[in-house]
C-alpha cells in the first residue's frame, strides 16, 4: 500500500520534470530599438568599444555579459574591431572607472583635452562607444527539495522553480561626433526549474544569453555592412 | 548462522568506518563555518594614462600603512572571522599611481635619503589609511561585496622631516602644506563559483582603483596642493631649487617607523560609507595611520 503511494509520488515528480523539460527553454524577449545615422558601409578600419555601466549602487553590469556581446558582434562579422573591455578600462586608467566614465557623449572633449588620451583614442581608430546598463536577477522562487545521506545512500527529492529576468540597455556613441546615435534595450525573463528524484536536475532558462543574443543582433545589424 | 554472523560483522564494520567518515566530514563541516577566512590582497593594477606633473615627490610609507590589515571578529556561530591584509597591495598601488603622476619618485625610507635627494624633492607625501568597512552577503542579505576606505593623505615639505634619536622620521604636523581625505569604494557582485575571499580581495582591488581615480581627480583642487604646485611652477620658471632644510630637531610624530601595523577592527553594519565620509576629519593617522 505504501509503496503505491511512493510510486504515485514519484510518477507525479517526473511528470512535473518533464513538463518542465519541456517547458524549461522558455524566455521571452522584448526588443526595443531607436537608431539614427547607421553606417550603411560598415565602419571599415575603426573599431568598436563594449562598455558596462558599473556606479549604481545595487547592481553592476556583468563582464561576461559585455564579453558575450562583443563576441556575439565580431563572431557575426569578423571584420568589425571589437575592444575588450578591461583592457579598454586598463589602458585608460583612471578615466573609465565607475568614479569618472563619462555618462554623457559631450564629456569626452573633456578627456580628449588630455594629450595622452587624445594619443591614445587616435591610435585606437575608435568609431563608437557602446555603454550597456543593466543586469540579470533572480525573481521569486517556490517549491521545495530536501536531500538525506544515509550509509550508502545519499539523494534529494522535490521540486524548486525561480524566475530570471535580465534588462539591458545599450546606448550607442559616435565617438567622431560626439553624439548618441541610439539605443538598444532587450527584457528577457524565464522559468528555471529543479525536479530532484535521487540526483537534481537543473532546467535553467538561458535568459541572460538570451540578451545577449537579442542585443547583439541589433548592434551587429546597425554596425555591420554585411546583416 | 554461520553466513548470516559474517555478513553482519562485514555490515558493522562498514558501518563503524562510513559513521567515522561522516563524524570527520561532519566536523568538517562545523568547523568550516567557525574559521577564520584570511585575504591577502592582489591585484594587477594598471599605470595612470596621464601627462606626468613636473615634480619630484618624496613618497613615506608608514608601517602602518604599508603593512595595513584589518581584522574582524565573528559575531556568532554562523559567521567567520576576517583578516585582510591590504598592505602589500596598497604599496604596490600607489607606487604604480605617483610613479605615472609624477616626473619623479624618491621612496623615502631613512634619514640617508633625505640628506642625499633632499635638494631635489620638492615635497613628501604621506598616506595613512584612516578608516575601512567592508560588509559581505551574510551580513546584509545583499548580492554584493564591498570595501570601504578613507585615506589620509598629508603633504610636508621635506624641510619639516626630522630624525629622532632612534633614527626614525618624524616630522612636525605644524609645517605640513597640505592634508586631505579620500574616499574610496569597491564592490563586486556574488559570482558563481567565486569563493567570499575572491570576492572581498576583487572588491579591495576595485576600491583601491577608486581611491587612485578620486585621487588623480581631486589632487589640484585642494587648496594646500595648489598653491604647493604653483610655487613649484614659480620656482621652475625662475630656474630656482628647492632649498631643503633638514637639520631641524622639533620633535614629531613618528611616521616612517611608527609602531607595527595593529590589525584593525571593521566596522560592520554601522553608518553608511556616505554618512561616514561626512564625518569628522580622523585625527589620530598623525600618530597610528590606521585606526578603526
Amino acid at each position: 500500500m505504501s509503496t503505491g503511494i511512493i510510486w504515485h509520488a514519484i510518477k507525479q515528480w517526473v511528470g512535473a520534470g518533464l513538463c518542465a523539460l519541456l517547458l524549461g527553454g522558455c524566455v521571452s524577449a522584448t526588443v526595443d530599438e531607436m537608431t539614427y545615422n547607421e553606417p550603411v558601409a560598415g565602419i571599415g578600419e575603426s573599431s568598436v568599444v563594449i562598455l558596462g555601466r558599473r556606479h549604481a549602487p545595487d547592481y553592476d553590469t556583468e563582464f561576461d555579459f559585455i564579453q558575450c556581446i562583443g563576441d556575439h558582434i565580431h563572431s557575426g562579422d569578423p571584420s568589425i574591431d571589437v575592444i575588450g573591455e578591461i583592457a579598454f578600462i586598463n589602458e585608460f586608467y583612471p578615466w573609465f572607472e565607475p568614479r569618472t566614465a563619462p555618462m554623457q557623449p559631450e564629456t569626452i572633449d573633456r578627456l580628449l583635452q588630455l594629450p595622452p588620451v587624445a594619443e591614445r583614442f587616435a591610435a585606437m581608430q575608435l568609431e563608437y562607444m557602446i555603454w550597456i546598463d543593466g543586469n540579470t536577477v533572480d525573481t521569486e522562487s517556490a517549491g521545495s527539495m530536501s536531500c538525506g545521506i544515509g550509509p550508502g545512500v545519499a539523494g534529494c527529492f522535490g521540486f524548486g522553480t525561480w524566475g530570471t529576468e535580465s534588462e539591458y540597455e545599450a546606448t550607442i556613441w559616435d565617438f567622431t561626433d560626439k553624439v548618441e546615435v541610439g539605443r538598444v534595450s532587450a527584457q528577457t525573463s524565464g522559468q528555471n526549474y529543479m525536479p530532484a528524484v535521487i540526483v537534481p536536475i537543473p532546467i535553467i532558462a538561458p535568459v541572460q544569453g538570451t540578451a545577449c543574443d537579442s542585443l547583439g543582433d541589433q548592434l551587429l545589424e546597425y554596425l555591420s555592412a554585411h546583416h | 548462522m554461520g553466513e548470516a554472523s559474517l555478513a553482519s560483522t562485514i555490515f558493522d564494520r562498514e558501518s563503524a568506518v562510513l559513521g567515522r567518515y561522516l563524524l570527520v566530514l561532519s566536523l568538517a563541516l562545523l568547523g568550516t563555518g567557525c574559521a577564520s577566512k584570511q585575504v591577502v590582497v592582489e591585484g594587477n593594477f594598471p599605470t595612470p594614462l596621464l601627462d606626468p606633473l613636473p615634480v619630484t615627490l618624496g613618497v613615506i610609507y608608514p608601517s602602518a600603512f604599508a603593512q595595513h590589515e584589518f581584522f574582524d571578529e565573528a559575531k556568532g556561530r554562523a559567521e567567520s572571522d576576517w583578516l585582510v591584509k591590504t598592505g602589500e597591495a596598497q604599496v604596490q598601488f600607489w607606487d604604480i599611481l605617483f610613479s605615472g603622476m609624477f616626473e619623479d619618485v624618491v621612496h623615502i625610507r631613512d634619514w640617508e635619503t633625505v640628506q642625499s635627494r633632499g635638494a631635489d624633492i620638492d615635497g613628501v607625501i604621506i598616506p595613512a589609511i584612516a578608516e575601512l568597512q567592508y560588509t559581505i552577503p551574510t551580513h546584509t542579505n545583499v548580492k554584493v561585496y564591498e570595501i570601504w576606505m578613507r585615506y589620509q593623505f598629508r603633504l610636508v615639505d621635506v624641510s619639516a622631516l626630522h630624525q629622532q634619536e632612534d633614527g626614525a622620521l618624524s616630522f612636525n604636523p605644524e609645517e605640513r602644506l597640505a592634508a586631505w581625505p579620500i574616499t574610496a569604494y569597491g564592490k563586486t557582485p556574488t559570482a558563481f563559483l567565486q569563493t567570499d575571499e575572491e570576492a572581498v580581495n576583487l572588491a579591495a582591488v576595485v576600491a583601491l582603483r577608486d581611491a587612485g581615480a578620486h585621487f588623480v581627480t581631486t589632487f589640484g583642487a585642494n587648496p594646500g596642493v595648489a598653491a604647493w604646485l604653483d610655487g613649484i611652477a614659480a620656482r621652475q620658471h625662475n630656474g630656482i631649487g628647492p632649498e631643503p632644510d633638514v637639520e631641524g630637531a622639533e620633535v614629531s610624530p613618528n611616521i616612517a617607523r611608527d609602531d607595527a601595523a595593529t590589525p584593525e577592527t571593521a566596522r560592520n553594519g554601522g553608518g553608511s560609507p556616505a554618512e561616514d565620509a561626512a564625518g569628522e576629519a580622523m585625527s589620530s593617522a598623525e600618530t597610528s595611520g590606521a585606526s578603526s
